[in-house]
């Protein structure tokens, strides 16, 4: 059955799904209602062409400019710099950051050959200066990299560049989940937050 | 902590069978080549999920299967705990599975908080005569097994260095700038770290080594950082930056704590280009123990004492002359307090002399376990 075979060899390459869930995905298409596989099908080939890069921050959107950057509403001062699009939905998500953002697509990794030239280091500076012949000043560049090597490195990075622009450089806490409880925190978040711990 | 039964299919040479060890001391005899060590790989193996012999784990399935199964009955220590606990480590082809008391263990390093063992091998003669590498490789593991926080900082630490090892091939100098920040924060923590580890240790090697060697000198340890100490941050990066032209021709980092170093001393001088084999030997066999001791000594401070880890003692006594074999033994945990040793022999060895009524004897022949 070479459509079958074909379906889930296509179906394995998406991330974290093996050659058994993708039997049992191909399997439940063969027999569910002709109409959702149709759908289903139509959604996956129009995904691409519908959503694209948002000009200025770099997010996924189907309208250019995002509803972030086109929303008046939002506080232009302050801009979030995180790694991937994605991150950008999960900020959103808590409901709590109203500024905008930028999206660098990648960190800094000499070991894998990502130089700066490969980030939205540039576009972030053009934003900041262009901002100035605004009303809306950026005046803050909030760092939501991931608190790994690669992610250290590329907010370290975009402190020195950030700072001579006159710009105030923040990063996120990491640590003890605020409102956490430490019973369910693992020995290794622990373990980082006491070498880490702050004065009171 | 102990194990009270164990049972191996498929694996190495060892017959598939259940091999009762509930006992504090539990000798293994038998020739070279039967499955002494085997088994002892196969208990380290229930305690790390790993192997102590650096080989791939696609070689350990006996010949003509894909596949193997290691059982134990686990005594935690704890007195009035209601149950044995129950782990296993099976491996088909390349998917291994881990579980305590029948659930799945994502990471193995829920394993090593569980239940540690202390193998004591003949490789470990390297931390005494071999490269500088191979003590970092000792101390390192030692700090380990006292804190998961010092393997998360040499993770880092090594992973650091691996990029600002790029960056310099690259001549990327904005990013070594930004690279040495972290660099010098998770080499610095290594360095602390280092340095309290060599306090534990200075206070208890000499005299337990002079307890086994009876040189009548003193042998010490000294702990000889790469980069230079007591310094503020300040003057160590510019100590960096005065060493970077060097480091772009060369492409590698040359200092730090990957380059720090671990020093014997006796008179002065340093002890391991004298001294003899055995007491080279000696070295590595009073640092294991040592690192048992602080191992006990971790967990009454924790509360949770007395623990001790299981001791996997494989050929140990053979370079040892019958004196410095008593006193050594006389450094390892004594009887009653609850540590699980097993030792390997060959026949000819005088292993009666050390066995009691309590101690279970086993005859390994061609990976058979007899009474």
């Amino acid at each position: 059955m070479k459509a079958l075979e074909d379906l889930v060899a296509l179906l394995t390459r998406l991330p974290g799904v093996g050659r058994k869930s993708a039997l049992r995905m191909a399997y439940y298409l063969l027999k569910a209602d002709p109409r959702y596989a149709e759908s289903l099908a139509g959604h996956i080939a129009v995904l691409q062409q519908q959503i694209k890069f948002c000009s200025i921050c770099g997010s996924y959107t189907e309208t250019d400019p995002c509803d972030v950057c086109g929303n008046p509403q939002r506080n232009r001062n302050l801009v979030c710099v995180v790694e991937q699009p994605q991150d950008v939905i999960t900020i959103e998500a808590s409901k709590e950051f109203q500024g905008l953002y930028h999206v660098l697509g990648g960190l800094l990794s000499p070991l894998d050959g990502i130089g700066p030239d490969r980030l939205r280091i540039v576009s972030l500076l053009q934003r900041i200066r262009q901002s100035r012949l605004t009303g809306a000043v950026i005046e803050e560049v909030v760092i939501a990299t991931n608190p790994t090597v690669e992610g250290d490195t590329t907010a370290l990075y975009l402190k020195k560049v950030l700072e001579p622009e006159g710009i105030r450089v923040t990063r996120l806490a990491t640590g003890i989940p605020v409102g956490g409880d430490l019973e369910y925190a693992d020995r290794l978040t622990l373990a980082r937050s006491f070498r880490g711990r702050q004065p009171l | 902590m102990s194990f009270r039964k164990i049972r191996v299919a498929s694996f190495r040479n060892l017959q598939d069978a259940e091999i009762p060890t509930d006992s504090e001391q539990v000798f293994l005899i038998g020739e070279n080549g039967q499955g002494k060590t085997n088994f002892l790989e196969a208990l380290y193996y229930l305690c790390y999920g790993a192997s102590f012999r650096g080989q791939m784990d696609s070689l350990i399935p006996a010949q003509g299967s894909d596949r193997f199964m290691l059982q134990a009955s686990w005594s935690n220590g704890v007195a009035g705990a209601p149950l044995d606990d129950e782990i296993a480590v099976s491996m088909k082809g390349r998917v291994k599975d881990i579980t305590l008391n029948g659930k799945s263990l994502r990471d193995r390093k829920e394993l090593v908080a569980h239940n540690p063992a202390v193998v004591f091998c003949h490789e470990d003669f390297s931390f005494a005569a071999g490269d500088p590498e191979r003590r970092r490789f000792f101390f390192d593991q030692c700090a380990g097994m006292l804190s998961l926080g010092y393997i998360d900082t040499l993770r880092n630490y090594k992973h650091v260095l691996k990029q600002r090892n790029a960056a310099l091939k690259e001549s990327a100098y904005d990013l070594i700038d930004v690279l040495d920040p972290q660099f010098v924060r998770y080499g610095i923590m290594l360095m602390e770290e280092r340095k309290q580890l060599l306090h534990k240790f200075k206070a208890v090697f000499a005299e337990s080594y002079e307890h086994v060697a009876m040189l009548g000198v003193p042998v010490t340890i000294e702990y000889a950082p790469s980069w230079p100490e007591q310094v503020s941050l300040d003057s160590l990066f510019d100590y960096l930056r005065r060493r970077r032209s060097e480091e772009v021709v060369l492409g590698t980092t040359r200092s730090g704590p990957h380059r720090d170093k671990w020093l014997f001393r006796c008179n002065g001088e340093n002890f391991t280009d004298k001294a003899s084999t055995g007491q080279l030997r000696l070295i590595s066999l009073v640092l294991r123990i040592i690192e048992v001791r602080l191992y006990e000594e971790r967990e009454r401070i924790s509360g949770e004492g007395p623990r001790w880890p299981v001791l996997l003692l494989d050929d140990v006594l053979l370079e040892l002359d019958l004196g410095r074999r008593r006193r050594l033994l006389e450094l390892l945990p004594a009887k009653g307090q609850g540590a699980q040793s097993f030792f390997t022999f060959l026949p000819e060895e005088p292993w009666q002399d050390y066995v009691d009524r309590s101690t279970l004897v086993y005859k390994v022949n061609d990976g058979r376990f007899e009474d």
